[in-house]
């Protein structure tokens, strides 16, 4: 072995072989296994800020890399759901901020509902149940932020313990908020 | 309390609705559910309006999702380089030259500090003693009469389940242009600054605008990135039961470069102006 190389040994010993190809490790695969059950709710949600899908997706990706870090450090695994959210849902403002987009996702919305919309067979229906939608989104974009956050993350299946983490608000603030959106909501039928 | 002669409110009905009461709250607003028509009636409505809007949410987004195959893929790559990157990279991309070449660098870099350090003790020399003292700009510390500092009810465990910086949320737009309003700053200029928390989230800090001020990046010493890095260290002390949460609040709020001076012991920031720079310029790894 000549100089050099027991120089280059000393000072970077890590690098004197490449590592093989390793196995997926047990966190891996719980965070990819976490991925599929999640990511769909998690995109909706990201999406519902306002900014494109691939910006969404890459918030996802970045949710779950950080969730693996966040577990490879062995931090707490308590209401991972909560945590999973909190996460997106900072990195989605940031995207949000950063595209300097507030974008109208109820103008969004509706283009996405008349592309997509399954007409009924009666086009009198079609038409009334267009126009309570219409109705419906334009109520939910009339909605403080946080309002609007609370009550994706409920429709996603989050409880008020995990919207809390999310959201950084109390218990209290989140039935107020909620029971405050869905009166509003209840009235739309009502008009 | 409910009683059973007084109607349900939204709030509750919400609760009940969630499955969020306690057993005993829930019996009650059951009973009087089965006995009151206008409240089961507002009920229903509740009811309906929770899976108009949970089917409207799906309809808008779901028809956007792109399948899952790839972005798992792409995940499980990400995953499977993670573990090794952050160490590996630099010594791979040492690893690549010869020995004489690092050496060389080496002794150019060991030059170019040398240079730069007589380039600053002669700036210092010009300036005067107070150049060395790391002196505070216009707009390092908050006005105390519109930025006071204000909290929010959380516990040490609520505060540290998480890294400190996925606690730290974006400043909304509305409550970012109220501060820069208080503060008399033009939009054009707006730029210049982090709408930043005094009391930072991690440490308990409230989301209002008593507890936000416009902090330049532009300032050379005693900028936002020096904050940071207090909130950080702050928020680890008080996770590892060093100090107390009410005297990290308290010192922050107070006079925060006062605080980072007595937690980091040092007079001034321990990262320099070009660590600022690189930090706007380059993107974050982590």
């Amino acid at each position: 072995m000549n100089s050099t190389d027991s120089i280059s040994k000393l000072l970077f010993p890590a690098t004197a072989s490449a590592a093989p190809a390793a196995a997926p490790s047990e966190i891996e695969r719980e965070v990819v296994d976490l991925f599929e059950q999640f990511r769909d709710p998690l995109l909706r949600y990201a999406l519902s800020f306002g900014i494109p899908v691939h910006d969404a997706e890459e918030v996802a990706q970045e949710v779950f890399l950080s969730l693996f870090r966040h577990l490879q450090l062995g931090r707490s695994r308590a209401n991972l759901r909560g945590w999973i959210f909190r996460v997106a849902h900072n990195l989605s403002l940031k995207r949000r901020y950063a595209n300097q987009k507030f974008c109208d996702w109820a103008g969004h919305g509706e283009t996405i509902l008349k592309r997509h919309f399954d007409p009924s067979p009666n086009p009198e229906e079609y038409l009334l149940s267009a126009q309570r939608q219409q109705r419906l989104l334009a109520i939910v974009h009339a909605l403080p932020d946080m309002d609007q956050s609370c009550l994706r993350l409920r429709a996603e299946g989050l409880r008020y313990r995990e919207i809390a983490t999310v959201l950084g608000i109390s218990l209290g603030t989140i039935s107020i908020s909620l029971s405050r959106s869905i009166a509003r909501l209840s009235c739309a039928d009502k008009r | 309390m409910l009683r059973q002669d007084l109607h349900i409110t939204d709030e509750e009905l919400m609760l009940a609705a969630d499955g969020e009461l306690t057993r005993r709250h829930a019996a009650q607003v059951q009973a009087h559910l089965a006995a009151c028509w206008g409240c089961r009636a507002r009920m229903a409505d509740f009811e309906g309006s929770i899976v108009d809007f949970t089917r409207l949410h799906r309809q808008i987004f779901d028809p956007v999702l792109p399948p899952i195959n790839g972005p798992r893929s792409l995940l499980r790559a990400q995953l499977a380089e993670l573990p090794s990157k952050p160490k590996a990279d630099t010594r791979q991309w040492l690893v690549r030259f010869t020995l004489g070449t690092r050496v060389a660098a080496l002794c150019v870099a060991f030059l170019i500090s040398a240079a730069a350090g007589w380039l600053l003790l002669q700036h210092a020399r010009l300036q005067g003693p107070n150049a060395v003292d790391s002196p505070l700009e216009r707009g390092d510390v908050p006005n105390p009469r519109l930025t006071p500092g204000t909290t929010r009810e959380a516990t040490i465990s609520d505060l540290c389940m998480a890294a400190h910086e996925e606690v730290v949320g974006q400043v909304t737009a509305p409550l970012r242009q109220q501060v820069l309003d208080a503060y008399g700053i033009q939009s054009s200029r707006a730029d210049d600054y982090e709408i930043d928390y005094l009391i930072a989230p991690g440490l308990g800090g409230a989301e209002n605008i008593h507890n936000l001020w416009p902090e330049p990046y532009t300032s050379r010493t005693w900028n936002a990135y020096v904050k940071d890095d207090l909130e950080e260290r702050l928020h680890e002390m008080v996770c590892a039961r060093q100090l107390d949460l009410h005297t990290a609040q308290r010192d922050i709020s107070t006079d925060w470069v006062a605080a980072y001076k007595k937690y980091f012991k040092t007079d001034r920031p321990l990262h320099s102006v070009t660590d600022s720079v690189a930090r706007l310029v380059l993107p974050a790894t982590d």
